[in-house]
C-alpha cells in the first residue's frame, strides 16, 4: 500500500508542484512581453536592445527582490525608493565636499540606511502600527531631508562631481561599470541583480529564515505562539530593503556622477507592482523572489520597448499601465488554472 | 471558461500595437517589391531626447518645432523626454542601439548624460545640445548648441530695461539653485545701470509670490521695475503691482498666453523670447545637413536662439503664431 | 506528576480570571478541563502554555516549581500547546509548517529533504494518511489540521500535550478521527490536557476531569467516579439549568 501511494504522490506531486509554483503566472507574462515587443521590433529583440531593456530590470529588480522579501512577510516599505535617492545624496556629497573617499563615503552611506531601515522595523514591531503608514513616514521625512539638506549645503537641488573623488575609478568599475559579451557592454548592475536574487532565492527556500518570512507573513500569531522570533524576522526585512536601497543608490550615482535630490520618489509602488507580477500577496505569507526579479525584467521591457517601437510619447504611461495590468492578469490566471487543477 | 476573454484581450492587445504604431514600422511591412532597406518616406531617422517629460507647454513647442523640420525635409523624428537623469540617459543609450542618424539632447544636468553621449559619439552618432548644458556641450563632443546664453538674454533685458527708465530692479528667482535664473539677473545687472535686487519665490505657490512682491514693492518705493523670468511668476507679478498701485514696470522672460495678452494691454513692457520653437527646428536642420553634407554649424560656438523680444509693436502676430504652437 | 497546578490564580486588571486551581497530568494519561464559555479555560491553558504567567499560586513541573518566561520556555520543558486557531500558517506547506520554530539544519542550510521525509514518516506513524506533504495545510481538513499539529507535538518530544478545543469546529466524525489521535498520543507515553467544553467528547477518552465554572473549580474527579450525564450536569451548573428548564416551559 505504501509503495502505490509513493507512486501516486510523485506523479502529480511533481506536476502540481510545477504549476502552483508562484512565478509560473511571472514567467507567462514574461514570455507575452517579450514575444509582443520583439516581433515588431528587430531592436528589440538584438543584443543591444536586450542590454538596454535588461539594464533598468537590474536597477528595478534589486529592489523589487528586496520589497518581495519584505512582503512575503507580510509588511510594505514605502520609503524604499527615496532611501536610494539618500544613500546616493550622502556618498556624492561626502566624497566631493567633505574630502571622504568613494569607499569611506559607501560606507558611512551604509550605515544610514541600515540605521533607518532599523528604525523602520522598530517603529513597526513595537507600536503594531500598520508598515504603509509608518514607512509613508519614513517616506515623507527622508523626501523632505533629500531636499532640505542638499539645498542648505549645495545651494542647489543636486550634488555631483564624483568623478574627481579619491577611489572613484575602482568603485565605478565595481558597480558602475560595464563587461563585454558578445561585442555589446552589459552593464554589470545585471550581475548583482542576479546575485541579490540567487542569495534572496536561496534564502527563502532554503534557509530557516526563510521559512520563518513565510511564517511571519501567513500568520504572525501563530508563528509566534511556536516560537518563531517574529519581531527579530520582520526587522531583518527592513534592513534588507534599506541594503538594497544603499546598493542601487550608491550604483546609479556612480554611474551618473551626480544625484539629484528627487530621486527614487514614486519609484516605491513599481517595486511593490513587480512583486505582485512575481507573485507576492498583498496580504503576505506567499511569493517568490524569483518571480520578483522577472517582474522587473517585465517592466524593464515594456519600459524600452514601448521606446523601441516609436509609439507616441504622450501615450507612453497609458500603455505602460495597460501593459502592466495584462501582465499581472496573466499570473492570476495562470494561477487560478493551477489550483483548479489541484484538486 | 473565464479563460477566453483574457487570450481575446491578449491577441487584442498585440493587434491594436500593430495598428497604432508609427507609419514607418506599417512601410516595412509593405510588399516585397519596396525591397530596399529603408522606405523612401523616411531617408533618415533623429531622435530629440530632452529633460522634460510630456505636456510641458514650453517643451510641446520644441516638439512642434522639430517634428515640423521632420516633415520638411522628409525624415523622421522622434521625441523622448524625461526629467530623470537617469532615465534620460537611457534613452540616449536606446538611440544609440537603434543606429539613429542624429541625436537632440537638453542637458539639464551634463554630469549624468556625459557617458551616455559619449557613446553616442563614439558611435559616431552626431549629437547637437540644446536649451541647457552649453557650458559642456563642445566637452561632449557635441556640433553644436542651440539656446539661449542666459547671460546674452539677461543683457539684452538689461538694455530693454534701462531704455524704459528702470533704475532699480526686482529680479524674482522662482527656483532657488537654478543657475541659469540667476546668469539672467547677473546679465541684467551688466547692462541696467543701477541696483538690482534678488526676490526668491517659489514658483508652485503663486499667490504667495503675488503676496511677496506686493510686499515689497509696498515697503521699498524706489523700485520702479520688475524682471520675472517665469511666464505664471509675470502674471502673478502684475497682480502684485495692481494690487500695490505701484507705478513700476514689468517685464518677462518666456511667454504665455496670458503674458501676450498682457503686453497687448499693456501691463507688461516686453517678454524675453527664447524662441524655443527653432531649439527643435534648426538641430534637425543642422543634423540633416551634415548627414547629407557633413556641414558642421557654428564653429564650436552656440547658435543663439535668443533673446528675441514680444512688445506691443508684435504682440497681435505672435499671440496668433502661440495658438498654432510655434511660439 | 508531570504539570501540576496548585491553587493558581490570574487577575487582568480588575478581573479575576482563575482563582484556586489546582490540576495535574500524569504521562500516559488525559485530563480533561471542562467549562462552558468564558469558565477560564483558555486562561488557564496559556499559563500552562507559558504564554501568561500566573498570579497567584505555583506551577510544577516534575514535582518542581516553575515560572516560564515565555511559550519558548515551555516548550523547551516539553509542554507543546496545539491551540484553537492551530498555529499554522495556512499558505504554507505541511513539512513546512511542521519544522516551524525548530527547523533541522544541514550546515547553514534548511535541511529540506529530511523535513520533507521526516513529516511523511511522522505522519504515518501517528496513522495519518495524508498524501502529500507539500500541499498548504490550509487545504487539509479541520481534522487532519488538528492531526498534523498533534503529530508535531508529538515528534518534537513533548511530554505534555496541552489540546485547546481540538473538537468544538469539528463535525461528528472528524471529532472522533481527533479523539482517536489522542488516545495514540497517550498510548505513547505523553500527558494530555484536552480542555473542551464537550462532555460527551471528553468522556470517552479522559481518565480525569477538572470543571471550571467562572474561573473556579467546581471539581476534579476520575473517570470512576464520575458519569457522563453528571459531568454535563455540574458543567451547565445543574440548578440553573433546571430554573432554565422551568422557565422554558409551555405554560
Amino acid at each position: 500500500m505504501t509503495l502505490a501511494a509513493d507512486e501516486r504522490v510523485a506523479d502529480v506531486g511533481l506536476a502540481r508542484r510545477l504549476l502552483i509554483r508562484p512565478e509560473l503566472g511571472a514567467v507567462v507574462g514574461l514570455v507575452v512581453v517579450f514575444v509582443f515587443f520583439a516581433s515588431q521590433s528587430p531592436v528589440f529583440r538584438s543584443l543591444d536592445g536586450i542590454a538596454n531593456w535588461l539594464d533598468p530590470a537590474a536597477t528595478l529588480g534589486i529592489m523589487a527582490v528586496a520589497v518581495a522579501l519584505l512582503m512575503i512577510g507580510g509588511e510594505f516599505d514605502l520609503s524604499a525608493g527615496v532611501l536610494t535617492g539618500t544613500s546616493g545624496l550622502i556618498l556624492v556629497t561626502l566624497a566631493t565636499r567633505y574630502g571622504f573617499s568613494v569607499w569611506a563615503a559607501m560606507l558611512v552611506g551604509l550605515v544610514v540606511a541600515l540605521a533607518i531601515g532599523l528604525a523602520n522595523g522598530l517603529v513597526v514591531t513595537r507600536t503594531r502600527l500598520p508598515s504603509f503608514i509608518v514607512t509613508l513616514g519614513t517616506f515623507l521625512m527622508l523626501q523632505g531631508l533629500n531636499l532640505g539638506v542638499t539645498k542648505a549645503i549645495t545651494g542647489t537641488v543636486q550634488v555631483s562631481g564624483l568623478r574627481r573623488a579619491s577611489g572613484f575609478e575602482a568603485a565605478n568599475a565595481i558597480l558602475a561599470g560595464t563587461i563585454q559579451i558578445g561585442g555589446t557592454s552589459f552593464r554589470v548592475a545585471i550581475l548583482w541583480w542576479i546575485l541579490v536574487t540567487a542569495v534572496a532565492t536561496w534564502v527563502l527556500m532554503r534557509s530557516k529564515a526563510g521559512n520563518w518570512i513565510f511564517a511571519v507573513g501567513g500568520n504572525e500569531q501563530a508563528a509566534r505562539a511556536v516560537g518563531v522570533a517574529a519581531a527579530r524576522t520582520k526587522i531583518a526585512l527592513f534592513m534588507t530593503t534599506a541594503f538594497a536601497a544603499w546598493l542601487v543608490g550608491s550604483i546609479l550615482a556612480l554611474r551618473y556622477t551626480s544625484v539629484q535630490a528627487n530621486i527614487g520618489i514614486g519609484q516605491e509602488f513599481i517595486y511593490i507592482i513587480a512583486a505582485v507580477i512575481g507573485g507576492c500577496l498583498l496580504t503576505g505569507g506567499y511569493g517568490s523572489a524569483i518571480g520578483a526579479a522577472i517582474g522587473a525584467v517585465i517592466f524593464g521591457m515594456a519600459d524600452k520597448g514601448i521606446v523601441f517601437l516609436g509609439w507616441n510619447a504622450d501615450w507612453f504611461k497609458f500603455f505602460l499601465g495597460a501593459m502592466l495590468l495584462l501582465a499581472t492578469l496573466a499570473n492570476r490566471l495562470v494561477r487560478r488554472y493551477a489550483e483548479e487543477v489541484k484538486h | 471558461m473565464r479563460r477566453t476573454p483574457i487570450v481575446l484581450a491578449l491577441l487584442g492587445a498585440l493587434a491594436v500595437s500593430g495598428c497604432s504604431s508609427s507609419g514607418g514600422q506599417s512601410a516595412q511591412s509593405a510588399p516585397a517589391a519596396s525591397s530596399a532597406a529603408a522606405p523612401a518616406a523616411a531617408s533618415a531617422s533623429f531622435a530629440v531626447i530632452t529633460h522634460a517629460g510630456a505636456g510641458d507647454s514650453f517643451w510641446d513647442v520644441v516638439k512642434n518645432g522639430a517634428e515640423a523640420a521632420g516633415k520638411q525635409y522628409g525624415v523622421k523624428v522622434t521625441y523622448q523626454g524625461d526629467g530623470d537623469p537617469a532615465k534620460q540617459s537611457q534613452l540616449i543609450d536606446q538611440a544609440v542601439s537603434e543606429k539613429v542618424d542624429g541625436i537632440v539632447v537638453s542637458m539639464a544636468n551634463p554630469d549624468a548624460l556625459k557617458e551616455a553621449i559619449g557613446k553616442a559619439v563614439a558611435a559616431k552618432i552626431p549629437v547637437v545640445t540644446i536649451n541647457s548644458g552649453a557650458d559642456s556641450s563642445k566637452a561632449f563632443g557635441a556640433i553644436t548648441h542651440v539656446g539661449q546664453s542666459e547671460d546674452v538674454a539677461g543683457r539684452g533685458a538689461g538694455e530693454q530695461l534701462k531704455a524704459a527708465g528702470v533704475t532699480k530692479l526686482l529680479c524674482v528667482i522662482h527656483e532657488a539653485g537654478n543657475v541659469g535664473l540667476d546668469q539672467r539677473c547677473k546679465g541684467a545687472e551688466q547692462t541696467l545701470g543701477g541696483t538690482v535686487e534678488r526676490l526668491q519665490v517659489d514658483v508652485s505657490n503663486l499667490a504667495d509670490v503675488t503676496s511677496k512682491v506686493t510686499a515689497k514693492l509696498q515697503s521699498d518705493k524706489q523700485v520702479n521695475g520688475v524682471l520675472a523670468l517665469n511666464p505664471a511668476v509675470a502674471i502673478a507679478a502684475r497682480d502684485a503691482i495692481k494690487d500695490s498701485g505701484s507705478p513700476a514696470k514689468l517685464a518677462t522672460f518666456d511667454l504665455s498666453g496670458d503674458v501676450v495678452s498682457a503686453i497687448k494691454d499693456g501691463e507688461i513692457l516686453f517678454a524675453v523670447d527664447q524662441q524655443q520653437y527653432l531649439q527643435g527646428y534648426l538641430p534637425i536642420t543642422f543634423l540633416n545637413l551634415y548627414k547629407n553634407n557633413l556641414n558642421t554649424v557654428g564653429g564650436g560656438l552656440p547658435v543663439n536662439t535668443g533673446p528675441g523680444f514680444v512688445t506691443k509693436d508684435n504682440a497681435e502676430q505672435v499671440a496668433k503664431l502661440a495658438e498654432a504652437g510655434t511660439r | 506528576m508531570i504539570l501540576e497546578t496548585r491553587g493558581i490564580g490570574k487577575t487582568f486588571g480588575s478581573v479575576l480570571a482563575l482563582r484556586e486551581v489546582s490540576m495535574g497530568v500524569r504521562a500516559g494519561e488525559v485530563t480533561c478541563v471542562l467549562g462552558d464559555n468564558g469558565a477560564g479555560k483558555s486562561t488557564l491553558i496559556k499559563i500552562l502554555a507559558g504564554v501568561h504567567q500566573h498570579d497567584a499560586g505555583s506551577l510544577l513541573v516534575d514535582g518542581q516549581e516553575v515560572r516560564f518566561a515565555s511559550p519558548r520556555d515551555a516548550l523547551d520543558r516539553g509542554i507543546a500547546t496545539v491551540y484553537q486557531d492551530l498555529a499554522m500558517i495556512p499558505l504554507m506547506s505541511v513539512w513546512r509548517n511542521f519544522f516551524l520554530g525548530s527547523e533541522p539544519t544541514k550546515g547553514l542550510a534548511f535541511d529540506v529533504a529530511k523535513a520533507r521525509k521526516v513529516a511523511r514518516e511522522e505522519l504515518r506513524a501517528m496513522g495519518i494518511d495524508i498524501r502529500d506533504v507539500d500541499q498548504p495545510v490550509g487545504t487539509l481538513s479541520g481534522g487532519e489540521r488538528q492531526s498534523v499539529a498533534i503529530a508535531r507535538a508529538v515528534y518534537f518530544g513533548a511530554r505534555v500535550l496541552i489540546l485547546d478545543e481540538p473538537t468544538s469546529a469539528l463535525g461528528v466524525k472528524q471529532a472522533g478521527v481527533v479523539l482517536r489521535y489522542i488516545a495514540r498520543a497517550r498510548d505513547r507515553g505523553l500527558g494530555v490536557v484536552f480542555i473542551t467544553h464537550n462532555p460527551h467528547h471528553a468522556y470517552p477518552v479522559g481518565d480525569r476531569f477538572l470543571l471550571l465554572n467562572r474561573g473556579a473549580s467546581v471539581g476534579e474527579y476520575g473517570k470512576a467516579d464520575i458519569t457522563t450525564q453528571e459531568l454535563t450536569a455540574l458543567m451547565a451548573g445543574g440548578a440553573e439549568l433546571e430554573e432554565l428548564a422551568h422557565e422554558l416551559r409551555r405554560e
